[in-house]
Protein backbone atom coordinates (compact mmCIF):
# COMPACT_ATOMS: atom_id res chain seq x y z
CA UNK A 1 0.00 0.00 0.00
CA UNK A 2 1.89 3.04 -1.17
CA UNK A 3 -0.75 5.67 -0.57
CA UNK A 4 0.72 8.66 1.28
CA UNK A 5 -0.16 8.43 4.94
CA UNK A 6 -2.00 11.20 6.62
CA UNK A 7 -0.78 12.37 9.95
CA UNK A 8 2.77 11.12 9.63
CA UNK A 9 4.88 12.80 12.22
CA UNK A 10 8.57 13.52 12.42
CA UNK A 11 10.05 11.18 9.85
CA UNK A 12 12.59 8.87 11.40
CA UNK A 13 11.25 8.24 14.87
CA UNK A 14 7.84 7.36 13.60
CA UNK A 15 9.18 5.30 10.78
CA UNK A 16 11.54 3.33 12.94
CA UNK A 17 8.82 2.74 15.50
CA UNK A 18 6.61 1.52 12.70
CA UNK A 19 9.37 -0.86 11.62
CA UNK A 20 9.97 -2.12 15.15
CA UNK A 21 6.29 -2.91 15.60
CA UNK A 22 6.18 -4.47 12.17
CA UNK A 23 9.07 -6.81 12.89
CA UNK A 24 7.76 -7.58 16.36
CA UNK A 25 4.43 -8.69 14.94
CA UNK A 26 6.04 -10.95 12.34
CA UNK A 27 8.80 -12.23 14.58
CA UNK A 28 7.09 -15.35 15.92
CA UNK A 29 6.03 -16.24 12.43
CA UNK A 30 9.53 -15.69 11.04
CA UNK A 31 11.08 -17.96 13.68
CA UNK A 32 8.54 -20.72 13.13
CA UNK A 33 8.76 -20.40 9.39
CA UNK A 34 12.55 -20.40 9.31
CA UNK A 35 12.84 -23.33 11.66
CA UNK A 36 10.26 -25.66 10.22
CA UNK A 37 9.94 -24.58 6.61
CA UNK A 38 12.82 -22.49 5.28
CA UNK A 39 15.74 -24.40 6.81
CA UNK A 40 14.28 -27.82 5.91
CA UNK A 41 13.76 -26.57 2.37
CA UNK A 42 17.41 -25.59 2.02
CA UNK A 43 18.35 -28.93 3.48
CA UNK A 44 16.17 -30.64 0.90
CA UNK A 45 17.85 -28.66 -1.85
CA UNK A 46 21.19 -29.88 -0.57
CA UNK A 47 19.96 -33.46 -0.40
CA UNK A 48 18.74 -33.28 -3.96
CA UNK A 49 22.34 -32.88 -5.09
CA UNK A 50 23.49 -35.90 -3.13
CA UNK A 51 23.08 -39.61 -2.94
CA UNK A 52 21.55 -39.93 0.53
CA UNK A 53 21.86 -43.16 2.46
CA UNK A 54 20.35 -43.66 5.86
CA UNK A 55 22.67 -45.62 8.12
CA UNK A 56 22.38 -46.74 11.70
CA UNK A 57 24.44 -43.79 12.91
CA UNK A 58 22.79 -41.11 10.83
CA UNK A 59 22.70 -39.93 7.26
CA UNK A 60 25.61 -40.24 4.89
CA UNK A 61 25.88 -38.04 1.84
CA UNK A 62 27.74 -38.49 -1.38
CA UNK A 63 27.85 -35.54 -3.73
CA UNK A 64 26.64 -36.48 -7.19
CA UNK A 65 25.86 -33.06 -8.69
CA UNK A 66 22.79 -33.08 -10.94
CA UNK A 67 22.44 -36.82 -11.34
CA UNK A 68 19.23 -37.01 -9.34
CA UNK A 69 17.68 -34.41 -11.60
CA UNK A 70 18.82 -35.96 -14.84
CA UNK A 71 17.60 -39.32 -13.62
CA UNK A 72 14.13 -37.94 -12.83
CA UNK A 73 13.86 -36.13 -16.14
CA UNK A 74 15.48 -38.52 -18.56
CA UNK A 75 15.67 -42.00 -17.06
CA UNK A 76 12.56 -42.33 -14.93
CA UNK A 77 9.67 -43.23 -17.22
CA UNK A 78 6.88 -42.53 -14.71
CA UNK A 79 7.84 -39.19 -13.23
CA UNK A 80 7.77 -37.03 -16.36
CA UNK A 81 4.58 -38.73 -17.48
CA UNK A 82 2.93 -37.94 -14.15
CA UNK A 83 4.18 -34.36 -14.23
CA UNK A 84 2.69 -33.75 -17.67
CA UNK A 85 -0.60 -35.34 -16.64
CA UNK A 86 -0.66 -33.19 -13.54
CA UNK A 87 0.02 -30.01 -15.52
CA UNK A 88 -2.77 -30.76 -17.99
CA UNK A 89 -5.23 -31.65 -15.24
CA UNK A 90 -4.45 -28.47 -13.38
CA UNK A 91 -4.86 -26.33 -16.47
CA UNK A 92 -8.24 -27.98 -17.05
CA UNK A 93 -9.39 -27.81 -13.46
CA UNK A 94 -8.38 -24.24 -12.59
CA UNK A 95 -10.60 -22.45 -15.12
CA UNK A 96 -13.53 -24.70 -14.22
CA UNK A 97 -13.13 -24.02 -10.52
CA UNK A 98 -12.73 -20.29 -11.14
CA UNK A 99 -15.80 -20.00 -13.33
CA UNK A 100 -17.91 -22.32 -11.22
CA UNK A 101 -17.09 -20.58 -7.97
CA UNK A 102 -17.66 -17.16 -9.50
CA UNK A 103 -21.08 -18.18 -10.83
CA UNK A 104 -22.07 -19.74 -7.52
CA UNK A 105 -20.81 -16.69 -5.66
CA UNK A 106 -22.88 -14.42 -7.92
CA UNK A 107 -25.93 -16.55 -7.25
CA UNK A 108 -25.37 -16.65 -3.53
CA UNK A 109 -25.01 -12.90 -3.50
CA UNK A 110 -28.52 -12.44 -4.86
CA UNK A 111 -31.66 -12.04 -2.87
CA UNK A 112 -33.68 -15.15 -2.24
CA UNK A 113 -34.92 -17.26 0.57
CA UNK A 114 -32.76 -19.84 2.39
CA UNK A 115 -29.68 -18.20 0.97
CA UNK A 116 -27.85 -18.80 4.23
CA UNK A 117 -28.48 -22.52 4.01
CA UNK A 118 -27.28 -22.63 0.42
CA UNK A 119 -24.11 -20.78 1.32
CA UNK A 120 -23.43 -23.31 4.03
CA UNK A 121 -24.02 -26.25 1.72
CA UNK A 122 -21.67 -24.93 -0.93
CA UNK A 123 -18.99 -24.35 1.67
CA UNK A 124 -19.49 -27.79 3.20
CA UNK A 125 -17.19 -29.79 0.86
CA UNK A 126 -14.32 -27.95 2.54
CA UNK A 127 -14.56 -30.40 5.42
CA UNK A 128 -14.25 -33.30 2.99
CA UNK A 129 -11.49 -32.51 0.55
CA UNK A 130 -8.75 -32.10 3.10
CA UNK A 131 -9.74 -35.12 5.15
CA UNK A 132 -9.05 -38.79 4.66
CA UNK A 133 -12.61 -39.41 3.50
CA UNK A 134 -11.87 -38.26 0.00
CA UNK A 135 -9.79 -41.35 -0.76
CA UNK A 136 -12.79 -43.49 -0.04
CA UNK A 137 -14.95 -41.41 -2.34
CA UNK A 138 -12.48 -41.44 -5.20
CA UNK A 139 -12.14 -45.20 -4.85
CA UNK A 140 -15.90 -45.58 -4.98
CA UNK A 141 -16.15 -43.62 -8.21
CA UNK A 142 -18.38 -41.06 -6.55
CA UNK A 143 -16.48 -38.25 -8.24
CA UNK A 144 -17.38 -39.04 -11.83
CA UNK A 145 -20.20 -37.55 -13.81
CA UNK A 146 -23.02 -40.02 -13.18
CA UNK A 147 -24.10 -41.89 -16.27
CA UNK A 148 -21.81 -40.10 -18.66
CA UNK A 149 -18.60 -41.86 -17.78
CA UNK A 150 -20.06 -45.30 -18.26
CA UNK A 151 -22.11 -44.53 -21.34
CA UNK A 152 -20.81 -46.65 -24.18
CA UNK A 153 -21.20 -44.06 -26.90
CA UNK A 154 -19.28 -41.52 -24.94
CA UNK A 155 -16.42 -43.93 -24.26
CA UNK A 156 -16.38 -44.96 -27.90
CA UNK A 157 -16.24 -41.37 -29.01
CA UNK A 158 -13.52 -40.39 -26.57
CA UNK A 159 -11.36 -43.35 -27.59
CA UNK A 160 -11.22 -41.90 -31.11
CA UNK A 161 -9.64 -38.66 -29.97
CA UNK A 162 -5.91 -38.08 -29.99
CA UNK A 163 -4.09 -38.48 -26.69
CA UNK A 164 -3.50 -34.85 -25.80
CA UNK A 165 -7.20 -34.21 -26.26
CA UNK A 166 -8.48 -37.39 -24.71
CA UNK A 167 -6.67 -37.16 -21.37
CA UNK A 168 -8.19 -33.86 -20.28
CA UNK A 169 -11.66 -35.02 -21.30
CA UNK A 170 -11.33 -38.29 -19.45
CA UNK A 171 -10.09 -36.40 -16.44
CA UNK A 172 -13.10 -34.13 -16.68
CA UNK A 173 -15.54 -37.02 -16.82
CA UNK A 174 -14.01 -38.96 -13.96
CA UNK A 175 -13.34 -36.05 -11.64
CA UNK A 176 -15.88 -33.39 -12.48
CA UNK A 177 -17.62 -33.54 -9.13
CA UNK A 178 -14.28 -33.65 -7.38
CA UNK A 179 -13.39 -30.40 -9.12
CA UNK A 180 -16.62 -28.83 -7.92
CA UNK A 181 -15.93 -29.94 -4.36
CA UNK A 182 -12.74 -27.93 -4.44
CA UNK A 183 -14.65 -24.68 -4.81
CA UNK A 184 -15.67 -24.06 -1.20
CA UNK A 185 -13.07 -21.54 -0.11
CA UNK A 186 -13.02 -20.01 -3.58
CA UNK A 187 -16.75 -19.27 -3.47
CA UNK A 188 -16.22 -17.65 -0.11
CA UNK A 189 -13.39 -15.41 -1.32
CA UNK A 190 -15.44 -14.32 -4.33
CA UNK A 191 -18.48 -13.70 -2.18
CA UNK A 192 -16.60 -11.45 0.20
CA UNK A 193 -15.14 -9.36 -2.61
CA UNK A 194 -18.49 -9.14 -4.37
CA UNK A 195 -19.88 -7.61 -1.22
CA UNK A 196 -17.12 -5.04 -1.12
CA UNK A 197 -18.03 -3.60 -4.51
CA UNK A 198 -19.65 -0.23 -4.04
CA UNK A 199 -23.39 -0.51 -4.71
CA UNK A 200 -23.62 3.06 -5.97
CA UNK A 201 -21.52 2.18 -9.02
CA UNK A 202 -24.24 -0.23 -10.12
CA UNK A 203 -26.89 2.37 -9.48
CA UNK A 204 -25.00 4.96 -11.50
CA UNK A 205 -24.52 2.47 -14.33
CA UNK A 206 -28.20 1.55 -14.25
CA UNK A 207 -29.18 5.21 -14.48
CA UNK A 208 -26.93 5.52 -17.51
CA UNK A 209 -28.87 2.64 -19.03
CA UNK A 210 -26.48 -0.25 -18.50
CA UNK A 211 -28.11 -3.67 -18.46
CA UNK A 212 -27.31 -6.27 -15.83
CA UNK A 213 -25.23 -8.12 -18.39
CA UNK A 214 -23.21 -5.02 -19.20
CA UNK A 215 -22.64 -4.07 -15.61
CA UNK A 216 -21.45 -7.60 -14.88
CA UNK A 217 -18.76 -7.37 -17.57
CA UNK A 218 -17.86 -3.75 -17.01
CA UNK A 219 -18.13 -3.43 -13.24
CA UNK A 220 -18.20 -6.77 -11.46
CA UNK A 221 -15.56 -8.63 -13.40
CA UNK A 222 -12.90 -5.88 -13.46
CA UNK A 223 -13.46 -5.31 -9.75
CA UNK A 224 -12.80 -8.99 -9.15
CA UNK A 225 -9.57 -9.26 -11.11
CA UNK A 226 -7.28 -9.22 -8.06
CA UNK A 227 -9.56 -11.66 -6.31
CA UNK A 228 -9.45 -13.97 -9.31
CA UNK A 229 -5.68 -14.03 -9.10
CA UNK A 230 -5.79 -14.93 -5.41
CA UNK A 231 -8.40 -17.59 -6.04
CA UNK A 232 -6.31 -19.02 -8.88
CA UNK A 233 -3.19 -19.20 -6.75
CA UNK A 234 -5.12 -20.79 -3.90
CA UNK A 235 -6.72 -23.31 -6.27
CA UNK A 236 -3.42 -24.39 -7.79
CA UNK A 237 -1.90 -24.76 -4.35
CA UNK A 238 -4.73 -26.89 -2.97
CA UNK A 239 -4.85 -29.03 -6.08
CA UNK A 240 -1.13 -29.68 -5.98
CA UNK A 241 -1.05 -30.42 -2.25
CA UNK A 242 -4.09 -32.68 -2.41
CA UNK A 243 -3.25 -36.01 -0.82
CA UNK A 244 -4.62 -37.99 -3.76
CA UNK A 245 -2.35 -36.15 -6.18
CA UNK A 246 -0.45 -38.75 -8.20
CA UNK A 247 2.84 -36.88 -8.34
CA UNK A 248 2.91 -36.52 -4.57
CA UNK A 249 2.05 -40.17 -4.11
CA UNK A 250 4.90 -41.10 -6.44
CA UNK A 251 7.44 -38.87 -4.71
CA UNK A 252 6.30 -40.25 -1.38
CA UNK A 253 6.67 -43.84 -2.54
CA UNK A 254 10.14 -43.11 -3.91
CA UNK A 255 11.34 -41.58 -0.64
CA UNK A 256 11.30 -44.95 1.06
CA UNK A 257 11.79 -47.15 -2.00
CA UNK A 258 14.93 -49.22 -2.36
CA UNK A 259 15.83 -47.82 -5.78
CA UNK A 260 14.78 -44.28 -4.90
CA UNK A 261 16.01 -42.66 -1.73
CA UNK A 262 15.81 -39.29 -0.06
CA UNK A 263 18.11 -37.51 -2.49
CA UNK A 264 16.13 -38.63 -5.48
CA UNK A 265 12.80 -37.74 -3.88
CA UNK A 266 14.17 -34.30 -2.97
CA UNK A 267 15.20 -33.70 -6.56
CA UNK A 268 11.73 -34.67 -7.71
CA UNK A 269 10.16 -32.34 -5.17
CA UNK A 270 12.16 -29.47 -6.60
CA UNK A 271 11.21 -30.36 -10.15
CA UNK A 272 7.59 -30.51 -9.06
CA UNK A 273 7.99 -27.14 -7.42
CA UNK A 274 9.44 -25.79 -10.64
CA UNK A 275 6.45 -27.01 -12.69
CA UNK A 276 4.11 -25.53 -10.11
CA UNK A 277 5.96 -22.26 -10.34
CA UNK A 278 5.65 -22.26 -14.13
CA UNK A 279 1.92 -22.96 -13.90
CA UNK A 280 1.44 -20.11 -11.46
CA UNK A 281 3.42 -17.79 -13.70
CA UNK A 282 1.33 -18.71 -16.73
CA UNK A 283 -1.92 -18.15 -14.86
CA UNK A 284 -0.61 -14.94 -13.35
CA UNK A 285 0.37 -13.54 -16.74
CA UNK A 286 -2.93 -14.58 -18.30
CA UNK A 287 -5.02 -12.99 -15.58
CA UNK A 288 -2.88 -9.90 -15.40
CA UNK A 289 -3.19 -9.42 -19.14
CA UNK A 290 -6.95 -9.79 -18.95
CA UNK A 291 -7.18 -7.40 -16.03
CA UNK A 292 -5.12 -4.76 -17.83
CA UNK A 293 -7.16 -5.05 -20.97
CA UNK A 294 -10.38 -4.59 -19.11
CA UNK A 295 -9.23 -1.52 -17.32
CA UNK A 296 -7.61 0.01 -20.38
CA UNK B 1 -39.41 -0.36 -8.79
CA UNK B 2 -39.63 -4.09 -8.29
CA UNK B 3 -39.29 -4.79 -11.98
CA UNK B 4 -36.28 -2.52 -12.23
CA UNK B 5 -34.71 -4.37 -9.37
CA UNK B 6 -35.13 -7.81 -10.78
CA UNK B 7 -33.44 -6.68 -13.98
CA UNK B 8 -30.35 -5.68 -12.11
CA UNK B 9 -30.51 -8.51 -9.68
CA UNK B 10 -28.08 -10.66 -11.63
CA UNK B 11 -25.18 -8.32 -11.10
CA UNK B 12 -25.20 -9.26 -7.46
CA UNK B 13 -26.62 -6.20 -5.80
CA UNK B 14 -29.10 -5.63 -2.99
CA UNK B 15 -27.83 -8.12 -0.53
CA UNK B 16 -27.68 -6.41 2.79
CA UNK B 17 -29.37 -9.24 4.65
CA UNK B 18 -28.65 -12.90 4.24
CA UNK B 19 -32.25 -13.99 3.95
CA UNK B 20 -34.91 -11.69 2.60
CA UNK B 21 -38.24 -11.73 4.38
CA UNK B 22 -40.55 -12.57 1.56
CA UNK B 23 -40.68 -15.20 -1.07
CA UNK B 24 -41.28 -14.09 -4.61
CA UNK B 25 -42.01 -16.31 -7.62
CA UNK B 26 -39.06 -14.73 -9.42
CA UNK B 27 -36.80 -16.55 -6.99
CA UNK B 28 -37.83 -19.94 -8.30
CA UNK B 29 -35.24 -19.88 -11.08
CA UNK B 30 -32.46 -19.70 -8.48
CA UNK B 31 -33.71 -22.81 -6.77
CA UNK B 32 -33.91 -24.64 -10.07
CA UNK B 33 -30.22 -24.04 -10.64
CA UNK B 34 -28.93 -24.16 -7.10
CA UNK B 35 -30.80 -27.16 -5.73
CA UNK B 36 -29.23 -29.81 -8.00
CA UNK B 37 -25.78 -28.32 -7.44
CA UNK B 38 -26.37 -28.23 -3.72
CA UNK B 39 -27.29 -31.90 -3.88
CA UNK B 40 -23.89 -32.63 -5.44
CA UNK B 41 -22.20 -30.69 -2.71
CA UNK B 42 -23.98 -32.72 -0.06
CA UNK B 43 -23.03 -36.05 -1.65
CA UNK B 44 -19.77 -36.70 0.19
CA UNK B 45 -21.30 -36.03 3.59
CA UNK B 46 -24.24 -38.31 2.89
CA UNK B 47 -21.86 -40.90 1.56
CA UNK B 48 -19.80 -40.98 4.76
CA UNK B 49 -22.89 -41.58 6.85
CA UNK B 50 -24.35 -44.14 4.53
CA UNK B 51 -21.04 -45.96 4.09
CA UNK B 52 -20.47 -46.42 7.81
CA UNK B 53 -23.68 -48.40 8.20
CA UNK B 54 -23.17 -50.75 5.26
CA UNK B 55 -22.98 -54.50 5.92
CA UNK B 56 -19.96 -56.30 4.36
CA UNK B 57 -21.73 -57.45 1.21
CA UNK B 58 -22.71 -53.88 0.37
CA UNK B 59 -19.26 -52.51 1.15
CA UNK B 60 -17.78 -54.80 -1.47
CA UNK B 61 -20.67 -54.68 -3.92
CA UNK B 62 -19.74 -54.13 -7.53
CA UNK B 63 -20.69 -51.75 -9.00
CA UNK B 64 -20.38 -49.84 -5.72
CA UNK B 65 -23.64 -48.63 -4.24
CA UNK B 66 -23.95 -45.14 -2.92
CA UNK B 67 -26.76 -45.58 -0.41
CA UNK B 68 -26.98 -48.23 2.25
CA UNK B 69 -29.87 -50.67 1.86
CA UNK B 70 -29.75 -52.77 5.02
CA UNK B 71 -28.17 -50.48 7.60
CA UNK B 72 -26.28 -52.23 10.37
CA UNK B 73 -24.35 -51.03 13.39
CA UNK B 74 -22.03 -54.01 13.29
CA UNK B 75 -19.14 -51.90 12.01
CA UNK B 76 -19.34 -49.74 15.10
CA UNK B 77 -19.68 -52.72 17.40
CA UNK B 78 -16.53 -54.24 15.87
CA UNK B 79 -14.68 -50.98 16.24
CA UNK B 80 -15.70 -50.43 19.85
CA UNK B 81 -14.89 -53.97 20.86
CA UNK B 82 -11.42 -53.48 19.43
CA UNK B 83 -11.05 -50.21 21.29
CA UNK B 84 -11.75 -52.08 24.53
CA UNK B 85 -8.63 -54.19 24.00
CA UNK B 86 -6.16 -51.39 23.46
CA UNK B 87 -3.19 -50.92 25.80
CA UNK B 88 -3.60 -47.20 26.31
CA UNK B 89 -7.14 -46.10 27.14
CA UNK B 90 -8.95 -44.56 24.18
CA UNK B 91 -9.81 -41.50 26.25
CA UNK B 92 -6.10 -40.71 26.39
CA UNK B 93 -5.84 -40.51 22.60
CA UNK B 94 -8.97 -38.41 22.51
CA UNK B 95 -7.61 -36.08 25.16
CA UNK B 96 -4.35 -35.70 23.21
CA UNK B 97 -6.19 -34.92 20.00
CA UNK B 98 -8.51 -32.39 21.59
CA UNK B 99 -5.71 -30.62 23.45
CA UNK B 100 -3.42 -30.53 20.43
CA UNK B 101 -6.14 -29.35 18.08
CA UNK B 102 -7.32 -26.60 20.42
CA UNK B 103 -3.84 -25.25 21.11
CA UNK B 104 -2.86 -25.48 17.45
CA UNK B 105 -5.89 -23.50 16.29
CA UNK B 106 -5.51 -20.79 18.93
CA UNK B 107 -1.77 -20.40 18.51
CA UNK B 108 -1.68 -20.53 14.73
CA UNK B 109 -4.53 -18.04 14.43
CA UNK B 110 -2.65 -15.63 16.68
CA UNK B 111 0.65 -16.06 14.84
CA UNK B 112 -0.80 -15.77 11.34
CA UNK B 113 -3.10 -12.84 12.03
CA UNK B 114 -0.35 -10.87 13.78
CA UNK B 115 2.07 -11.53 10.94
CA UNK B 116 -0.57 -10.87 8.30
CA UNK B 117 -1.50 -7.55 9.92
CA UNK B 118 2.13 -6.43 9.96
CA UNK B 119 2.75 -7.58 6.38
CA UNK B 120 -0.39 -5.88 5.16
CA UNK B 121 -0.59 -2.61 7.05
CA UNK B 122 2.80 -1.87 8.62
CA UNK B 123 5.64 -0.34 6.66
CA UNK B 124 9.08 -1.83 7.00
CA UNK B 125 11.88 -2.86 4.72
CA UNK B 126 11.63 -6.61 4.47
CA UNK B 127 7.86 -6.73 4.23
CA UNK B 128 7.60 -7.40 0.50
CA UNK B 129 10.46 -9.90 0.60
CA UNK B 130 8.91 -11.81 3.47
CA UNK B 131 5.59 -12.16 1.71
CA UNK B 132 7.30 -13.20 -1.50
CA UNK B 133 9.21 -15.88 0.40
CA UNK B 134 5.96 -17.05 1.92
CA UNK B 135 4.31 -17.29 -1.49
CA UNK B 136 7.22 -19.29 -2.86
CA UNK B 137 7.15 -21.58 0.18
CA UNK B 138 3.47 -22.10 -0.50
CA UNK B 139 4.39 -23.98 -3.64
CA UNK B 140 6.52 -26.56 -1.92
CA UNK B 141 4.93 -29.85 -1.16
CA UNK B 142 4.97 -30.60 2.55
CA UNK B 143 6.51 -34.03 1.99
CA UNK B 144 9.63 -32.36 0.61
CA UNK B 145 10.54 -31.17 4.08
CA UNK B 146 9.53 -34.21 6.10
CA UNK B 147 13.00 -35.62 6.57
CA UNK B 148 14.97 -32.40 7.22
CA UNK B 149 12.20 -31.42 9.61
CA UNK B 150 12.69 -34.70 11.39
CA UNK B 151 16.37 -33.90 11.89
CA UNK B 152 15.64 -30.43 13.22
CA UNK B 153 13.04 -31.73 15.62
CA UNK B 154 15.53 -34.28 16.83
CA UNK B 155 18.20 -31.62 17.33
CA UNK B 156 15.85 -29.42 19.31
CA UNK B 157 15.02 -32.53 21.36
CA UNK B 158 11.35 -32.06 20.66
CA UNK B 159 10.82 -35.72 19.89
CA UNK B 160 8.16 -37.33 22.04
CA UNK B 161 6.65 -34.10 23.36
CA UNK B 162 3.38 -32.33 22.81
CA UNK B 163 5.30 -29.47 21.20
CA UNK B 164 6.12 -31.50 18.16
CA UNK B 165 2.42 -31.76 17.35
CA UNK B 166 1.95 -28.02 17.54
CA UNK B 167 5.11 -26.09 16.66
CA UNK B 168 5.72 -27.27 13.09
CA UNK B 169 2.22 -26.35 11.94
CA UNK B 170 2.10 -22.90 13.56
CA UNK B 171 3.67 -20.92 10.74
CA UNK B 172 1.80 -22.41 7.80
CA UNK B 173 2.16 -20.40 4.59
CA UNK B 174 -1.44 -20.97 3.42
CA UNK B 175 -3.02 -19.36 6.46
CA UNK B 176 -0.85 -16.28 6.23
CA UNK B 177 -1.50 -16.00 2.50
CA UNK B 178 -5.29 -16.03 2.87
CA UNK B 179 -5.49 -13.84 5.97
CA UNK B 180 -3.21 -11.22 4.47
CA UNK B 181 -5.46 -11.01 1.41
CA UNK B 182 -8.43 -10.36 3.67
CA UNK B 183 -6.59 -7.69 5.66
CA UNK B 184 -5.55 -6.07 2.38
CA UNK B 185 -9.27 -5.64 1.77
CA UNK B 186 -9.59 -3.36 4.79
CA UNK B 187 -9.07 0.22 3.66
CA UNK B 188 -5.90 1.89 4.97
CA UNK B 189 -8.02 4.85 6.03
CA UNK B 190 -9.57 2.79 8.81
CA UNK B 191 -6.17 2.08 10.31
CA UNK B 192 -5.02 5.66 9.80
CA UNK B 193 -8.11 7.05 11.47
CA UNK B 194 -7.42 4.88 14.49
CA UNK B 195 -3.80 6.02 14.52
CA UNK B 196 -4.87 9.64 14.53
CA UNK B 197 -7.13 8.89 17.45
CA UNK B 198 -4.05 7.63 19.25
CA UNK B 199 -4.65 3.90 19.10
CA UNK B 200 -1.56 1.77 19.53
CA UNK B 201 -0.73 -1.08 17.19
CA UNK B 202 -1.93 -3.67 19.65
CA UNK B 203 -5.25 -1.86 20.00
CA UNK B 204 -5.60 -1.50 16.23
CA UNK B 205 -4.89 -5.17 15.79
CA UNK B 206 -7.22 -6.37 18.50
CA UNK B 207 -10.08 -3.88 18.24
CA UNK B 208 -10.16 -3.18 14.52
CA UNK B 209 -8.39 -5.80 12.43
CA UNK B 210 -9.49 -8.94 14.25
CA UNK B 211 -13.20 -8.09 14.39
CA UNK B 212 -13.15 -7.12 10.72
CA UNK B 213 -11.56 -10.31 9.49
CA UNK B 214 -13.57 -12.66 11.68
CA UNK B 215 -14.97 -14.51 8.66
CA UNK B 216 -11.46 -15.12 7.36
CA UNK B 217 -10.33 -16.28 10.79
CA UNK B 218 -13.28 -18.65 11.02
CA UNK B 219 -12.48 -20.03 7.56
CA UNK B 220 -8.85 -20.63 8.36
CA UNK B 221 -9.86 -22.08 11.72
CA UNK B 222 -11.99 -24.68 9.94
CA UNK B 223 -9.09 -25.58 7.67
CA UNK B 224 -6.60 -25.68 10.54
CA UNK B 225 -8.93 -27.81 12.59
CA UNK B 226 -9.01 -30.42 9.89
CA UNK B 227 -5.28 -30.39 9.40
CA UNK B 228 -4.70 -30.81 13.12
CA UNK B 229 -7.51 -33.21 13.91
CA UNK B 230 -6.88 -35.58 11.02
CA UNK B 231 -3.12 -35.58 11.42
CA UNK B 232 -1.80 -39.08 12.00
CA UNK B 233 1.53 -38.43 10.32
CA UNK B 234 3.18 -36.51 13.15
CA UNK B 235 2.35 -39.34 15.56
CA UNK B 236 3.91 -41.82 13.18
CA UNK B 237 7.08 -39.88 12.52
CA UNK B 238 7.97 -37.90 15.62
CA UNK B 239 6.30 -39.71 18.52
CA UNK B 240 7.43 -43.00 19.97
CA UNK B 241 5.55 -43.00 23.25
CA UNK B 242 2.10 -44.48 22.72
CA UNK B 243 0.48 -42.18 25.29
CA UNK B 244 1.33 -39.04 23.28
CA UNK B 245 -0.18 -40.14 19.99
CA UNK B 246 -3.38 -38.79 18.53
CA UNK B 247 -6.82 -40.25 18.03
CA UNK B 248 -6.44 -40.08 14.26
CA UNK B 249 -3.32 -42.20 14.49
CA UNK B 250 -5.04 -44.65 16.81
CA UNK B 251 -8.00 -45.12 14.48
CA UNK B 252 -5.72 -45.63 11.51
CA UNK B 253 -3.86 -48.42 13.33
CA UNK B 254 -7.12 -50.05 14.35
CA UNK B 255 -8.42 -50.23 10.85
CA UNK B 256 -5.15 -51.10 9.16
CA UNK B 257 -5.34 -54.62 7.83
CA UNK B 258 -1.99 -55.48 9.38
CA UNK B 259 -3.50 -55.11 12.82
CA UNK B 260 -4.74 -58.67 12.58
CA UNK B 261 -8.26 -57.90 11.47
CA UNK B 262 -9.33 -59.64 8.32
CA UNK B 263 -9.87 -57.51 5.25
CA UNK B 264 -13.64 -57.61 5.36
CA UNK B 265 -14.01 -56.52 8.97
CA UNK B 266 -11.20 -53.99 8.43
CA UNK B 267 -13.15 -52.26 5.65
CA UNK B 268 -16.27 -52.02 7.75
CA UNK B 269 -14.38 -50.65 10.71
CA UNK B 270 -12.56 -48.19 8.49
CA UNK B 271 -15.90 -46.87 7.29
CA UNK B 272 -17.16 -46.54 10.85
CA UNK B 273 -13.89 -44.90 11.94
CA UNK B 274 -14.12 -42.47 9.04
CA UNK B 275 -17.52 -41.37 10.28
CA UNK B 276 -16.26 -40.96 13.84
CA UNK B 277 -13.30 -38.92 12.62
CA UNK B 278 -15.53 -36.87 10.39
CA UNK B 279 -18.16 -35.91 12.97
CA UNK B 280 -15.99 -33.36 14.86
CA UNK B 281 -15.13 -31.75 11.52
CA UNK B 282 -18.80 -31.39 10.76
CA UNK B 283 -19.62 -30.07 14.24
CA UNK B 284 -16.85 -27.45 14.12
CA UNK B 285 -17.97 -26.52 10.64
CA UNK B 286 -21.57 -26.02 11.77
CA UNK B 287 -20.47 -23.95 14.76
CA UNK B 288 -18.13 -21.73 12.77
CA UNK B 289 -20.01 -21.43 9.51
CA UNK B 290 -22.45 -18.88 10.89
CA UNK B 291 -19.41 -16.73 11.68
CA UNK B 292 -18.14 -17.27 8.17
CA UNK B 293 -21.42 -16.50 6.48
CA UNK B 294 -22.98 -13.78 8.59
CA UNK B 295 -20.06 -11.52 9.26
CA UNK B 296 -19.11 -11.79 5.63
CA UNK B 297 -21.93 -9.46 4.68
CA UNK B 298 -20.69 -6.51 6.70
CA UNK B 299 -16.97 -6.96 6.73
CA UNK B 300 -15.03 -4.05 5.36
CA UNK B 301 -16.39 -0.68 4.44
CA UNK B 302 -18.64 0.14 1.59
Amino acid sequence: MTTPKIGRCRGLTHRSREAVYGYAFVLVWIVGFALFTAVPLLQTLYYSLNQVTVTATGISLEHIQWQNYTRALFTDPTFVQLLIEYAIETLVAVPIILIFSLIIALFLNLKFRFKGIFRTIFFLPVVITSGPVIQELVAQGATSVPGLAISATATEYIAQLPDYFRNPIEYLLTSFILILWFSGVQILIYLSSLQKIDQSIYQAAAIDGASAWESFWKITLPALSTTTLIVAVYTIITLSHFSENKVIKYIYSQTYAVGGGIGYASAMSFLYFFVLFLLLTVIYLLLNYRAKRQFG
Amino acid sequence: MRRGRSRRRFSGIYSNKTNPKGFHPSQIKFYVILLPLAAFMLLPTIFIFSHAFKPPDELFAYPPRFFVINPTTKNFADLFSRMGNSGVPVSRYLFNSILITAVTIAASMLVSTLAAYALSKKRFKLKKTLFAINTVALMFVPIAVTIPRFLIIEKLSLMDTYFVHILPVLALPVGLFLIKQFIDGIPDEVVQAAQIDGASDVVIYWRIIVPMIKPAIATIAILTFQAAWNNAEISTLYINSESLKTFAFYLSTLTATTAGANVVAGQGMAAAAALIMFLPNLIIFIILQSQVMNTMSHSGLK
